[in-house]
Parts: structure tokens; C-alpha cells; sequence
């Protein structure tokens, strides 16, 4: 216990003595995590709703899909994603791989089918007289779509916070793709387990106590954004 | 002609819920849609605001064939509008609200706002303009919805049981805005209800549907009743514990067993002395119920289910039938029509 206690403190040191290390770890980690989010939902919010509000053959084969990429491991994807990128890979000439990029890469392949299942399921519990009532006030498609996803916008956010924390916990995708390199692919996660591997349990555990703190930071903010500090919603 | 239907079908599964063979509805009246729950009455408001397609039939809009192609669809949709029995608010103001239809139609922001006070000042809303639209109470979301249904001065405005779960005195002020809207707009409105005075009340033209087909009967003195004695000749249908009918047999499936029985409200009279009861049934009550409609009086009498029989105003100087008092009722055969309720259409 004595070794726990002892990293926590000089965890806690290190932290507010604004580490230089520290800070750049943190800065990696949030800029590939936040691009990753950005585009994943870019891409999955939009694929989402027109899933979940098109017919056609195939829907419940394309969801089974959608829900089975859900398990799929980071490993798996680093290694797919390594093929592709590495210099024998078909996009090897745009020298990728260990670079920040080939982090995102594979960060936004886990997170866009957790950003479309969790759409999927908010727009499909947004009850069909919101669409019945904007197109009979004339709405066209577009403006339809709008008024569904400003309806589903709770869902939709708690799909965009979840899978922000999916990929800031992520080891295995940044690990394989951006080599851990210091001051460019070092990411919160890669620092920690490079630090367990070297025996360093304090700027591991600092590093856990930051990246906790700031999952709880993220977290606040998007409840700030979601209205959830009304009085009516539990 | 505004609309003009032919046989147009409208099936979910293996339910045929609307069958329509034929119907034309004119412009710049008032029609009320009257039918039991289940008759049929969303569907058709679904098609004719253009949300729903039918599944089989020719439909005719303004004289012009209607194609059911997405782009056609939507420019017919912004010439009507459909309020739904249980309005729905966007999140946002009751003024946000009133103003989407302006806004998607990218009406000017002083128009805009122009036409929404005029809206809120039209529903008696004018204080609640700010308020969040989602925290309105029943009747004051039926207002609102109408307000953003008239914002857009359709040219037909249709109304799925408008006075449904309101309580009277909004029902009154949604009933005046209707009646309102056709006489200074000219619009032509289509509402349906459950209650036929209120729907005769304000309308010009009355259409009733029963499990989905346009009937001629009224939507009075509905009855589900069970076979409870079958012959050859006659058969017994038991409404209630106390009451049963006996009725001819001629075209009685021997499986039958649960009817829904109509009695034609003209059709019944108040027993005479010289009345041949071998036509018909007698029923005893009293008269629980009366009221004027359009020259006719309506008498509602408790035999055990409350039997509603329609008279002319001669006719009631001379009955003079008073509320308690005792009534024998005479149901003849031929006002009595009958099919069977546990079998599909």
C-alpha cells in the first residue's frame, strides 16, 4: 500500500509543479483523441440517422455489422491500419505511420461504429411525430433531418462523449501506429505502460490521475452542454 | 374538386385499414370525419395531408393526379397541413415554434414576426409567446399547434380530432378558430371527432368511415353485441345483461358470434298503440338525454345502452318527450344493420 500511497503523492507533486514532460504528454493525447472525436462524428452522426431513417435490404445484416465492430480490438485495428501504412502498405508513400495521423487513423476506425450504433439508437427513440409534424410545416429533407437530430441532440452527444473516451484510453492503436515517440506520438496511455515496463510507478500513476481528471473535465462540460444541470433532469 | 379518391387502399400487413372506393371533397368547406376508434380516420387524414401514400388507388390533388414522387409529395405538403390528435412541440419557444413553418419557407424575420403575433393573438396565446413550448399544458399544445398550422394560411387545414383530451372551454376556442379560419381564410378544413353533433355543429358536409369504408350510417347507436340463440328464422343478440334484440337470421354466418350492431337513430320511434311489434323489437327506458340539432331533436333513452332516436321538431310538439320520464322504443328490423365485430375486413 505504502508504494500506491507514495506514488499518489509524488504523483500529486508532479502534477501541480506543471510538469514540462507531463503537459506535452497531455497535449498528444488531447489533440489525437479530439481529432479522432471530431471526425468520427463527422462521419458517424450523419451515417447514423440515414441508417436509422432509410429502408433497406440489408438494414439489420448492416446494424449486426455495426454491433459486432463494437468488440473489435485495437490491436486488430492497429495491425490493419499498419498495412495499409507501413512503407510496403499501398499508402506507405505518404510516410504515415508513427506520426500523429496514423494515431487518428485508427482511432477514428474504433470510434465511428460506436458514434453510428449510439445515434442509431437515439434518433430511433425520437418519437416519429417530430418528422410527421416538420414535414407537414413543409419542411424539406434537410431541415427534417435537422429538426431530428436537434430532438436526438442528448443522445447524440453521450455517443460523441463515449466514444471521446473510448479512444483517450485507447493503448494498443497508439502504440502500433505512433510508436511512442517522445514529444510526438506519446500519448497518456503509451507513457503509462512505457513507465510500468521501466519500473516508474509515479508518472505512471500522475498520468493516470490526469488522464482520469480530465475524462471527468470533458465529462462535466458536456453535461454543462447538454442542459443536464436543469433542475428537471434527474 | 380539391380531392378526388379512387378506390384507394391503404394496407399494414395482411389489415386492410382503408378502402375507399370512392370520394371528392370540395374546396373551401368545412367536412368533419366521423368513425368509432379504429375506423380508419388517421389513416385517411395521413394520406389526404400527403404523409402517408396509399397502397393501391388513384389520388387526385387541386385537380392534378397525384404522383406520390418525393418532390411532388413536398410541394403538395406546403399547401396543406395536418394537425396531429397528440401535438407534438419542438424544443425551443412557443414563438420558435410557430415560426418553423415561416422560417423553412424563408419567410422575411418581420413578416415573421408580424404573422406570429398575429398567431398568438388569433389562439389567445399572446402571453406565452416566450414560454418553453414543452412544458405547455394539453389544451394550450392544441392551441399553439393550431397557431402553427394557421401561420401558414393553408389552403386546407386538416385536423385530427382537434378537441380530443381538451377540456371545454379550450374545445370552444379551437372550434371557434376552425370555423373562423374557413370563413375569413377560406380554407378548407377537414377534422375528424367521436362526437357527431359536434362534427354536424360546424361542418358542411359530414363523412363517416367504418372499419375503413365511407358508410352512409351515422356513427350513433354502435353496439357490440353477442349471438347468443340462432335459428333458422331469427336469431338473439344480447347487448347487455338485460337487453337483447331478436333479428332475422337471413345471411347470419352459423359461426357468428360477436356482431357489432348499428341502429339507424331515424329509425327508431317511440311505440304506438297501432305499432306491429312482429317487425321489430320493443325496449323499455327513460330518457336520460335531449338536444336540438339543425331542426331535428335528439333523444338519448337508457334501455340498458343509451339508444339514441332523431325526430322532427313536429314530431317532438306532438311526442313532448321530458327528461326521466319512461319511454317504450320500437326497433324496427329494418333499422337495424348489423356485421361481425372478431372478423377482419
Amino acid at each position: 500500500m505504502n508504494l500506491l500511497f507514495d506514488s499518489v503523492h509524488s504523483a500529486l507533486l508532479l502534477l501541480f509543479s506543471f510538469d514540462k514532460d507531463l503537459i506535452e504528454i497531455v497535449l498528444v493525447s488531447l489533440n489525437v483523441s479530439s481529432f479522432a472525436t471530431i471526425i468520427a462524428s463527422i462521419m458517424g452522426v450523419p451515417g447514423g440517422f440515414l441508417i436509422a431513417y432509410s429502408t433497406f435490404p440489408g438494414k439489420r445484416f448492416v446494424l449486426t455489422c455495426l454491433n459486432t465492430l463494437l468488440a473489435l480490438p485495437t490491436v486488430v485495428i492497429g495491425l490493419l491500419v499498419y498495412s495499409f501504412i507501413s512503407r510496403k502498405g499501398i499508402l506507405g508513400s505518404f510516410d504515415l505511420l508513427y506520426t500523429q495521423k496514423a494515431i487518428i487513423i485508427g482511432q477514428v476506425i474504433l470510434i465511428v461504429p460506436v458514434i453510428m450504433t449510439l445515434t442509431i439508437a437515439a434518433i430511433s427513440r425520437i418519437d416519429s411525430r417530430y418528422r410527421m409534424t416538420a414535414l407537414t410545416l413543409g419542411a424539406n429533407p434537410l431541415q427534417m433531418a435537422v429538426v431530428i437530430l436537434k430532438e436526438a441532440r442528448y443522445g447524440i452527444l453521450a455517443a460523441v462523449i463515449a466514444a471521446f473516451g473510448r479512444v483517450i484510453a485507447e493503448v494498443g492503436i497508439s502504440m502500433m501506429l505512433g510508436g511512442n515517440a517522445k514529444g510526438f506520438t506519446r500519448t497518456m496511455t503509451t507513457a503509462m505502460a512505457l513507465e510500468y515496463d521501466k519500473g516508474e510507478f509515479v508518472l505512471a500513476v500522475a498520468l493516470g490521475i490526469t488522464l482520469m481528471t480530465l475524462a471527468f473535465a470533458i465529462n462535466m462540460l458536456f453535461h454543462f452542454f447538454q442542459g443536464r444541470t436543469r433542475s428537471d433532469v434527474v | 374538386m380539391l380531392y378526388k379518391l379512387e378506390n384507394v387502399k391503404r394496407v399494414h400487413g395482411d389489415r386492410t385499414v382503408l378502402n375507399i372506393s370512392e370520394l371528392e371533397i370540395s374546396p373551401h368547406k368545412i367536412y368533419t370525419l366521423i368513425g368509432p376508434n379504429g375506423a380508419g380516420k388517421t389513416s385517411l387524414l395521413k394520406i389526404l395531408s400527403f404523409l402517408d401514400k396509399p397502397s393501391s388507388g388513384k389520388m387526385f390533388f387541386a385537380d392534378e393526379a397525384v404522383n406520390f414522387s418525393e418532390k411532388h409529395l413536398y410541394d403538395f405538403r406546403r399547401q396543406v397541413v395536418l394537425l396531429d390528435q397528440n401535438p407534438i412541440m419542438f424544443t425551443g419557444s412557443v414563438r420558435s415554434n410557430i415560426e418553423f413553418g415561416l422560417k423553412v419557407r424563408k419567410m422575411p424575420p418581420a413578416a415573421r414576426n408580424e404573422r406570429v403575433e398575429e398567431m398568438l393573438a388569433l389562439v389567445g396565446m399572446e402571453i406565452f409567446a416566450d414560454y418553453d413550448a414543452q412544458s405547455l399544458s394539453g389544451g394550450e399544445t392544441k392551441r399553439v399547434a393550431l397557431a402553427r398550422a394557421l401561420a401558414l394560411q393553408p389552403h386546407v387545414l386538416l385536423c385530427d380530432e382537434p378537441t380530443a383530451n381538451v377540456d371545454n372551454e379550450n374545445q370552444e376556442i379551437i372550434l371557434q378558430i376552425i370555423s373562423k379560419i374557413n370563413k375569413v381564410h377560406n380554407s378548407s378544413v377537414i377534422f375528424s371527432t367521436h362526437y357527431l353533433s359536434q362534427g354536424q355543429k360546424l361542418a358542411d358536409h359530414t363523412l363517416l368511415l367504418q372499419n375503413g369504408v365511407l358508410s352512409d350510417l351515422t356513427n350513433e347507436n354502435i353496439f357490440r353485441g353477442t349471438v347468443i340463440h340462432h335459428s333458422d328464422e331469427t336469431f338473439s343478440c344480447q347487448l347487455t345483461g338485460q337487453l337483447a334484440l331478436n333479428l332475422p337470421s337471413a345471411g347470419l354466418p352459423a359461426e357468428a358470434q360477436i356482431l357489432r350492431l348499428h341502429i339507424d337513430p331515424d329509425g327508431v320511434v317511440f311505440r304506438q298503440q297501432d305499432t306491429d311489434v312482429g317487425k321489430g323489437n320493443s325496449v323499455a327506458g327513460h330518457i336520460v338525454e335531449l338536444s336540438q340539432d339543425k331542426g331535428w331533436v335528439r333523444v338519448s333513452v337508457d334501455v340498458g345502452v343509451t339508444m339514441v332516436l332523431r325526430m322532427s321538431m313536429k314530431e317532438y310538439h306532438k311526442q313532448l318527450p321530458a327528461l326521466g320520464k319512461k319511454a317504450d322504443l320500437f326497433i324496427p328490423h329494418s333499422s337495424v344493420a348489423w356485421s361481425q365485430a372478431d372478423k377482419p375486413m
